[in-house]
């Protein structure tokens, strides 16, 4: 039997706004969060997207929580805040029924940076810091703090990590395994990873530009979204708020060069084309990066002309679990009636491409569509329909 | 959970770059901990179960420029999974659908480690991104599928030691519920700086080979290598006429919400995943023959371990040979799960118990406990168990049966 899965919660801490509601003015207006860099040290002209508040003593209950790394923090903060949203107490996901899906695409790169220095420098590791270096750390703090014990994971899978963990969660409840699932993911900047993206050129020399013609580069950003995800029927006996039903997915991949974007955009667009049946939204995965914006303009032009996109990445700033936040906006986009506008959009790239620019589309969204494009061929899309 | 066949299989260990040589090394209770030869290391401890040569053939199909730019990680992964379905007989049509599930947690930091020395000493003026591209954990899988042409879902799952346990699970459900046809399940790691750093660090590694259930027991043997399991529906595999080697019948996984690295000091997490991975199985403790333990050869769990086992098992713990495979090849982190899963098959398949070496005294308490000495011994097995347990306490348990 597959259950159907509601959306109950969205907890997002993002450089544009924390809070799902701050969050959802700050899409609706088509603010950006890509600026100057206010906490990490890059050159004064840089544009980044930072989460600037960020307070560990407001979300870290146990002892062990003390050491805690800066990505594990943005996902347990946004856990905390998602299952807030949802009206269910910080103890909800405990014991068997409950299940935890996370993602990051780097994990904890700041301490990972200061650990390597130290090895490179004097050849020895630091034992204080390691625990916190593996890639499942979020997953290991936040199930320490909201006493998670049932099914629990962490994935990977570059660009589309938010989505794939979401996926992993939404299939835990369809499959009656879980009656509770928080799914996500966090990834932080540094100015190690800003200066990676600089010297390799793949910045944006200003605000990033997702599909549009003249877009140059990314802004790197950071950021975390956890959902609260139920059975519908469950949701509906609790007298929840239901945002949206998630279709589950498990993606497909096509031929691309194992380090890069695919290169054939009608195979993507064959795959999504059925995912894309009476949608009204599509959210793209465009971070105003020439060749993945390319792609996916070209993609969507296939298979599904003449439908409102939005590229929140130019809102957000781009980052490994970006699609995490995607997810949130494609929930708000069916729950609240609106497709948010593109920061940066204002000439889309491809002529077929209905790009919502300067602000926002108030229409009734009776489902959108996450792409959920990664390197290497990989595809996780997410499907959110009126519950 | 509806049953699901294993009908390939592939490994690159330190025993060897295929099953045969792992199978071969099993039976001789070969160790295949030696020198760290990989990098320097200026720590405690300068051992490890390296594997020496990398298959060269194994980045075949792809175009030479992504060759070149092959994490370690990858070419084990890739050595394993073109092993695994050749095994299957899976010809490249019948590929294009295949899953690809896949537990790894290093990526290609060996590789990330030395463009950042690079860059420390300005031997690179600015960061490359050809030396950059195989970092992500996600990118083997990325490998594997296009260089074998599976384009069914992918999924990389990086729970730390656990990352391909879980990774056979997922295959097993995905099978099982009917999602998906055919999948390779597959683990992956290459030794790094980082982590062999770390666990020194930690000490949590044992200066000589790890002696897992020894009184003696001082810490892990850290090694590298990649597992792949083909999984598959019993009746899509019957109907092409493939040989099924054993069955998945069940899978657990649980958290032991405890602590960032030591386990939950009654296995709560560990006990857990055995519990429900017998109840998904359909399969009462009196049924299990044999165990294939995580066996990291550290104080804590193998002690935590035992008590898990004991608890599950009760009096029966005394008839059920329980060995670690990790005193021969090293805990091979994040590809352990599928490596471990690839050893139980064979010791179903054959009916040869792989031993414990390095295992002199065995810890008093624990004297009731066969430990399977070596070299070994034939054993006919119905139905076996594989544990696994990663950092953050993300813990799984395969059971696997016999085919006939």
């Amino acid at each position: 039997m597959i259950v159907d899965v509601a959306v109950t919660g969205l907890g997002v801490v993002s450089a544009l706004a924390s809070g799902v509601a701050p969050f959802a003015e700050a899409l609706r207006a088509g603010r950006s969060a890509c600026g100057p860099p206010r906490r990490i040290e890059v050159p004064a002209g840089a544009h980044v997207a930072e989460v600037v508040a960020l307070e560990a003593r407001s979300v870290v209950r146990s002892a062990v929580g003390r050491r805690i790394d800066r990505t594990s923090l943005l996902a347990l903060a946004a856990a905390c805040l998602a299952l807030d949203d949802a009206g269910l107490p910080h103890d909800a996901a405990g014991g068997p029924r409950g299940g935890l899906a996370l993602s990051s695409a780097f994990g904890n790169l700041s301490e990972t940076e200061t650990f390597v220095e130290r090895l490179l420098a004097r050849g020895t590791g630091n034992p204080l810091v390691f625990p916190n270096l593996v890639l499942n750390a979020p997953l290991g703090y936040v199930s320490i703090e909201l006493g998670v014990t049932g099914p629990s994971a962490m994935l990977n899978e570059q660009e589309a990590s938010g989505e794939a963990a979401i996926q992993w969660g939404a299939q835990l409840v369809a499959d009656g395994v879980v009656d509770v699932c928080l799914a996500g993911g966090a990834d932080e900047v540094t100015a190690m990873l800003w200066r990676i993206h600089q010297e390799t050129r793949t910045l944006a020399a200003g605000p990033p530009r997702p599909l549009d013609a003249a877009a140059r580069g990314a802004c790197p950003g950071e950021g975390a979204a956890v959902l609260v995800l139920e059975p519908l029927a469950r949701a509906r006996a609790r007298g929840a708020r239901v945002y949206a039903r998630l279709v589950p997915d498990p993606g497909f991949a096509v031929a691309a060069p194992v380090h890069g974007w695919p290169r054939d955009a009608e195979r993507i667009a064959a795959g999504l084309r059925a995912r894309l049946a009476g949608v009204d939204a599509v959210v793209a995965s465009a971070s105003g990066a020439p060749a993945l914006d390319a792609l996916e303009a070209e993609a969507l032009a296939y298979a599904a002309p003449g439908v409102p996109v939005t590229a929140p990445r130019g809102a957000i700033g781009d980052f490994g679990t970006a699609g995490a936040l995607a997810v949130v906006v494609a929930a708000l986009a069916v729950a609240g009636g609106f497709v948010p506008p593109t920061p940066g959009c204002r000439t889309p790239r491809h002529p077929g491409l209905d790009v919502v620019r300067s602000t926002a589309r108030e229409r009734p969204v009776r489902a959108a569509l996450v792409t959920g494009l990664a390197r290497g061929g990989i595809v996780r899309p997410v499907r959110l329909e009126e519950a | 959970m509806p049953v699901a066949a294993v009908t390939g299989l592939g490994a690159v260990t330190a025993l060897g770059p295929d099953v045969a040589s792992l199978a071969a090394g099993l039976a001789e209770g070969r160790c295949a901990i030696g020198p760290l030869t990989l990098f320097e290391h200026g720590g405690r401890c300068r051992i490890a179960a390296e594997v020496p040569d990398l298959p060269a053939s194994a980045s075949r199909g792809l175009p030479p420029a992504t060759a070149r730019r092959l994490s370690r990680s990858d070419r084990l992964a890739l050595a394993a999974a073109a092993e695994a379905c050749r095994h299957a007989g899976l010809e490249p049509p019948e590929r294009a659908g295949v899953a690809v599930y896949v537990g790894a947690s290093v990526g290609g930091m060996h590789e990330a480690e030395a463009a950042w020395r690079r860059r420390r000493t300005g031997a690179d003026h600015r960061w490359r991104l050809s030396r950059l591209v195989a970092t992500p954990v996600a990118v083997s899988a990325a490998v594997v599928s296009q260089a074998l042409g599976l384009f069914g879902p992918r999924a990389t799952f990086s729970t730390a030691c656990s990352s391909s346990a879980l990774a056979v699970a997922e295959a097993a459900a995905a099978i099982g519920r009917g999602r998906m046809r055919v999948a390779l399940a597959l683990g992956t790691d290459g030794l790094c700086r980082l982590t062999y750093a770390g666990f020194d660090a930690l000490q949590a590694l044992d200066p000589a080979p790890c002696r897992p259930f020894a009184a003696d027991r001082a810490g892990l043997s850290l090694g590298e290598g990649a597992g792949a399991l083909v999984v598959e529906d019993l009746e899509h595999a019957r109907a092409r006429g493939a040989r099924i080697l054993a069955l998945v019948l069940g899978a657990g996984i649980a958290a032991d919400a405890h602590h960032p690295t030591a386990p939950h000091p009654e296995g709560a997490g560990a006990l857990r995943a055995l519990r429900a991975a017998l109840d998904a199985a359909g399969v009462t403790p009196e049924a299990v023959d044999y165990v294939n333990a995580h066996g990291t050869g550290t104080r804590q769990n193998d002690a935590v371990e035992v008590g898990v086992l004991r608890t599950v098992l009760g009096t029966r713990l005394r008839r059920v040979p329980v060995s670690s495979t990790k005193s021969q090849l090293g805990h091979t982190l994040a590809a352990a799960g599928a490596i471990e899963a690839v050893v139980t098959v064979l010791a179903l398949e054959t009916g040869l118990l792989p031993p414990t070496v390095n295992l002199r005294t065995p810890e008093p308490a624990w004297g009731d406990v066969d430990f399977v000495p070596v070299p070994g011994r034939r054993q006919p097995l119905r139905i076996a168990l594989s544990s696994s347990y990663g950092f953050g306490g993300h813990d799984v348990t395969l059971v696997l049966a016999r085919a006939h």
